[in-house]
């Protein structure tokens, strides 16, 4: 269970440790792709915890996800529309539905506790 | 089951090992690299002294300042309002409404045209030119200026008015004109005048410009019109409690 939270940890401090910087103009597309990636991520705890979690589906929404949206991006850029806006309003959109589920349904999950005991 | 979970498990630390690393490169980024201070020990030196410079500078005002204060707080009545009188020449002087008498150069502003030269006249001479040429007294240490017997004040306006060029009030629609300089140390503004390469921005312009030899006594006439106060008002006196 603790076994993401540490990766996560991992993953921050291989990143802080390898002082790696990315140019100015393509910030935007590693923003939005981290916002992808969450968004990936709590949609699979959430699908997790509803118990329609298929690996395949999670694993191809993640790499698909993040090449979607940084390809949103590199397109809004080459209109000249903020494109990459789109995405982050959708993620955005997705993120506080999903964890509005996975709070819902732990709470369902913690009063049953409660009651039962 | 339990196979299939810790195969689960192990691809949600993958993703969000990922997600950190892409994180922490992002936040690496954002963070602004620290500027350094690149100046070497001789630019600092420079910098320590115009910092040096300004601190002397202002300590002789404020000491000034402190000295008018005294004077106001020691004398009597009478003396205070020959004390205010001064302090009111002296802020007439200041801003250019008297006239002034003193060492300085008389520079002519004269058309400039090589021979058999075929184009156009200048009638005028350019306000980016003026800004330049005052700009460049001021450089060289220039107390006051006149250009045209229009006295130059901390608020002329130098423009183009329908392509005639308009110092304050006066309109430059003729040349030659004249450009009168008074300073403290006439020798040295004539001096770096002479090598100065405001001649070629002139003659670009075709025009030329001429350096007296220093003068000792130079008029320049005050600035004569009123002065236009729109965000100062008098206070009312108060009357004193005896």
């Amino acid at each position: 269970m603790w076994l993401p939270f540490i990766g996560f940890i991992i993953g921050v401090i291989l990143g802080l440790l390898t002082d790696w910087r990315i140019p100015d103009e393509y910030s935007s597309y590693l923003s939005i792709a981290v916002l992808a990636a969450f968004d990936t991520l709590i949609g699979g705890i959430r699908a997790h915890l509803q118990n329609v979690y298929d690996e395949n589906v999670f694993l191809t929404g993640f790499f698909f996800n993040i090449i979607l949206a940084a390809s949103l991006a590199f397109l809004g850029v080459h209109l000249g529309v903020d494109l990459y806006l789109a995405a982050v309003f959708a993620f955005g959109v997705r993120l506080f539905q999903n964890i509005a589920v996975i709070r819902r349904i732990w709470l369902a999950k913690w009063m049953e506790k409660r009651q039962k005991s | 089951m339990i196979a299939l979970k810790r195969k689960t498990i192990l691809h949600f630390t993958l993703i969000a090992a990922i997600i950190g690393f892409m994180l922490a490169v992002q936040f690496q980024t954002t963070k602004r690299p620290i500027v350094r201070d690149t100046r070497d020990i001789w630019e600092l030196r420079q910098d320590l002294k115009q910092e040096q410079e300004l601190e002397q500078q202002l300590l002789l005002e404020i000491r000034r300042n402190d000295e008018k204060i005294q004077n106001y707080e020691q004398n009597h009545l009478a003396d205070q309002q020959t004390a205010l009188q001064e302090t009111v020449d002296e802020l007439k002087k200041e801003a250019g409404l008297t006239e002034i008498r003193g060492a300085g150069l008389i520079l002519t502003i004269a058309p400039f045209y090589p021979e058999n030269y075929v184009g156009p006249i200048a009638y005028t001479v350019s306000p980016e030119l003026l800004k330049r040429f005052i700009n460049e007294l001021n450089m060289y240490d220039a107390k006051e200026i006149a250009i045209a017997n229009e006295r130059i004040t901390n608020t002329t306006a130098i423009r183009d008015v329908n392509g005639v060029t308009q110092v304050g009030n006066a309109k430059i629609s003729s040349l030659p004109i004249q450009v009168k300089v008074i300073s403290d140390d006439v020798t040295t503004l004539y001096n770096r005048l002479k090598v100065s390469t405001i001649y070629d921005d002139f003659v670009i312009e075709n025009l030329q410009l001429t350096v007296s030899e220093p003068m000792s006594a130079i008029v320049i006439p005050k600035y004569y019109r009123e002065w236009q106060i729109r965000y100062m008002e008098a206070v009312k006196a108060e009357k004193e409690e005896s």
